[in-house]
C-alpha cells in the first residue's frame, strides 16, 4: 500500500452533483487534514464556483473534444491526472455516465472501486475510507474498503448536501491539458427525453401506488391526492413494466428511480425489497395498505391499515381542510 | 458474427427475505436464476444470430451450480457454454471477476461482440462490464436499448437519465444491455431438452493460466469488512380505524413534522 497518496478528489460531469460531492469531500479532506481537489471538464466553467463550494484546488480541462461525456477521453484525462498527483480518495458522481467511467478508470489504475455507496466515513486510524453499500435487493448493508489507492467511490445524487457558496473562499485554479487518445466510440445523435411532469428525483412529496389500485381509471384518486399535497406521482415496477399505466421513468425501486422526498406515500404497495431500496432516502414514509402484514409496514413511519379507496379520498379532503386552517 | 454473452447466476431477488430474529438473509429455498438483464443479453445475442448467423458462447463464472444458468442460456439459443469455476475464484471482487472473464475471452479469441447485462441483480455494482472491456482493450457501450449491426460497425441506442444517445463503435466491442431492449423468450420443451446435448466446457484457474494471486480473495482490490442485514429504523406508528378519522390525524402529524407544504 502506497503511503504517498494524498488528497481527496471529486469528479462529476454533472455540475449539481459535483457540488454535492464537494460537500462530502470537504468533510473527508478536513478530517484527513488534506486538500480537496475537483476535476472539472467543461467548456464554460472558470472554476470559481467550485472554489466557492469548498474546493482548494480545481483542475480545469477545456478540451473541445470532451465537451460532452465520452468514456474513453474522460478515462484518459482522469488517469493522467491521478497518475501525476496520486490522490488518496476519489469520489465520482454516480450518474449513468459516471457509473460507466468509474470502473473503467479503476481498472486502468488497477485500484478498487465501490459503486453506489450510501455512506462514507474514515476508520479509527484514518487509513481507510469505510464505504457502505446496499446489496441483495436492499437486504444487506456491506462495508467495503479498497486495498489500493486511490480509493474510488461513486455517489448518487441527493445523498450529500453542497456547502453554501462562499464568494470569499480562496482556491487554486489550474488549467490542464491531459493527452487524450481518439475515442473508440462516436455519438451519432442525442435526443433529449421529454420530461413528463415533475421529476421524481427532485420531488419533495411523492404519492406512489402499486397493485392495490385495481384499475387504470382509479388512478384519478391517486392523482387528486397528489394534486392536493402538491406531490409527484410515482408507482411500483409492475405498474410501469407490466401494466404500462405509467412510463418506466415513473417507477420507483432499485432498478428504477431512487428517490429522497420529505414524504413518500406508498398507496397499495406491498413493499417488495426492490421497491424499499428505492425509497430508503425518504425522510418520512407513509404506507397505506389493507393487509396489516404487508412488508411495507416494517419500513414505514406511518402505517395506515385500511382500504386505499376509502383512505386516499379522506386524506385528500383532510389536506384541503387542514391546510386552509394553517 | 460470433458473440460471447456473459451470464451471472443469482438468487431470485424478489424472494429474498431478512429474518429479523436471526438477522440473516434467508436464501434457503430461494431459486437461482439468470440475473435479469443478463437474460436480456442472451436474448439479444440470439436475435442477432438469427439475423446475421454465427456462434454464441455463453460464459459464467460461479459455483458448479451456475451450470444451470448456462443450461438455460443454451436452451434460449446459445450454441456453447463455458463454466468458469474454481474454489480459487471465491471471494472475487469486480476486478478479480473481470480478470477471470478476460482470461476466458482471450482463450476463445474469435469473437466480434461481448454482451452482458448492465447490472447484476444481486450486487448492482455496474462494474464487471467496463472493467472487462478495459482489460481486453475493447470499446464499451453501456445501457443499450437497441443494437444494430452495420457492416464492420455496431450502432446502439443508449438510455441515459435525460437523453437518448445513438452511439457507433467498431468491432469487437462490449455492450451492456438494459431490461428494455427486448422480452426474453421462454425456451420450448424441445429447446430445453436440446440444451443438454450442446457442449459445455468447464475451465479452472489452471485451464485459464491464472495465478492464485490474480483471482478470488487474493486478487480482489476491494475487501468486504462486514455485512449486516438491513432492518428498518422507521417509527412504525400504526393508524387503524375509520378512514375519516385516521385521515385528519395523519395529515396533522405530517403538517407538524413540516413534511407537507401547509398551503
Amino acid at each position: 500500500m502506497s503511503q504517498e497518496n494524498k488528497g481527496v478528489w471529486v469528479f462529476s460531469e454533472l455540475p449539481a452533483l459535483a457540488f454535492e460531492l464537494l460537500g462530502k469531500g470537504r468533510t473527508l479532506a478536513d478530517q484527513l487534514a488534506t486538500q480537496l481537489t475537483v476535476v472539472s471538464i467543461s467548456a464554460t466553467s472558470d472554476g470559481n464556483e467550485l472554489v466557492q463550494h469548498g474546493a482548494d484546488k480545481v483542475f480545469l480541462i477545456n478540451d473541445p473534444t470532451l465537451t460532452t461525456f465520452q468514456v474513453d477521453g474522460y478515462t484518459d484525462a482522469l488517469t493522467a491526472l491521478v497518475n501525476e498527483h496520486k490522490p488518496d480518495v476519489l469520489l465520482i458522481g454516480a450518474t449513468r455516465s459516471g457509473l460507466e467511467l468509474a470502473p473503467r478508470l479503476a481498472e486502468r489504475l488497477k485500484t478498487g472501486c465501490v459503486t453506489e455507496t450510501t455512506r462514507l466515513e474514515l476508520d479509527a486510524e484514518k487509513k481507510f475510507v469505510l464505504m457502505e453499500r446496499v446489496t441483495y435487493g436492499g437486504n444487506l448493508v456491506e462495508t467495503h474498503i479498497s486495498r489500493s489507492r486511490p480509493q474510488i467511490a461513486t455517489i448518487a445524487r441527493g445523498l450529500f448536501s453542497p456547502i453554501p457558496a462562499d464568494p470569499s473562499r480562496k482556491g487554486e485554479i489550474v488549467k490542464v491539458e491531459p493527452k487524450i487518445k481518439p475515442s473508440n466510440t462516436k455519438v451519432l445523435e442525442t435526443k433529449p427525453k421529454t420530461a413528463k411532469g415533475v421529476k421524481l428525483a427532485d420531488a419533495s412529496i411523492i404519492v406512489s401506488f402499486g397493485r392495490g389500485v385495481r384499475k387504470k381509471e382509479d388512478l384519478a384518486i391517486i392523482e387528486q391526492f397528489a394534486q392536493a399535497v402538491g406531490g409527484a406521482v410515482g408507482c411500483s415496477r409492475p405498474i410501469a413494466e407490466d401494466l404500462h399505466w405509467l412510463p418506466v421513468e415513473q417507477y420507483v425501486g432499485l432498478s428504477g428511480q431512487k428517490v429522497n422526498p420529505k414524504v413518500y406515500f406508498a398507496c397499495g404497495i406491498s413493499g417488495q425489497i426492490q421497491h424499499l431500496t428505492g425509497i430508503r432516502g425518504s425522510k418520512i414514509i407513509v404506507a397505506i395498505n389493507n393487509d396489516p402484514k404487508a412488508p411495507i409496514f416494517e419500513f414505514s413511519d406511518y402505517c395506515v391499515v385500511g382500504d386505499l379507496y376509502q383512505v386516499i379520498p379522506a386524506l385528500s379532503n383532510a389536506v384541503k381542510e387542514l391546510s386552509k386552517s394553517q | 458474427m460470433n458473440i460471447i454473452v456473459l451470464v451471472k447466476q443469482v438468487y431470485q431477488s424478489a424472494d429474498l427475505r431478512v429474518d429479523r430474529s436471526t438477522k440473516t438473509l434467508v436464501t434457503q429455498g430461494v431459486a437461482r436464476v439468470i440475473s435479469e438483464t443478463d437474460k436480456n443479453a442472451v436474448e439479444e445475442a440470439v436475435r442477432i444470430k438469427e439475423k446475421h448467423g454465427g456462434k454464441i458462447t455463453a460464459i459464467s463464472m460461479g459455483p458448479p451450480e451456475a451450470k444451470e444458468a448456462l443450461r438455460e442460456a443454451l436452451a434460449m439459443g446459445a450454441d456453447e457454454a463455458c463454466l468458469l469455476t474454481d474454489p480459487l475464484f471465491e471471494g472475487s471482487d469486480a476486478h478479480a471477476t473481470a480478470n477471470v472473464l478476460a482470461a476466458a475471452i482471450t482463450k476463445i479469441v474469435d469473437f466480434d461482440l461481448v454482451l452482458c447485462g448492465n447490472y447484476s441483480e444481486d450486487l448492482f455494482a455496474f462494474q464487471v462490464g467496463p472493467r472487462l472491456a478495459e482489460i481486453c482493450n475493447l470499446p464499451q457501450i453501456t445501457y443499450a436499448t437497441k443494437i444494430t449491426l452495420e457492416g464492420p460497425k455496431v450502432v446502439a441506442e443508449r438510455d441515459l437519465e435525460n437523453e437518448q444517445q445513438v452511439v457507433e463503435s467498431k468491432l469487437p466491442c462490449l455492450i451492456s444491455v438494459t431490461r428494455e431492449i427486448n422480452e426474453p423468450r421462454l425456451p420450448t420443451l424441445m429447446a430445453i431438452m436440446g440444451a443438454s446435448k450442446k457442449p459445455t466446457n468447464t475451465w479452472t484457474a489452471a485451464d485459464l493460466s491464472l495465478d492464485k494471486e490474480e483471482v478470488g480473495f487474493n486478487g480482489a482490490l476491494v475487501e468486504v469488512l462486514r455485512s449486516t442485514v438491513s432492518v428498518g429504523d422507521r417509527k412504525r406508528i400504526v393508524l387503524q380505524g375509520e378512514a375519516t378519522e385516521i385521515a385528519p390525524k395523519l395529515v396533522k402529524a405530517l403538517l407538524q413534522e413540516g413534511a407537507l407544504k401547509g398551503s
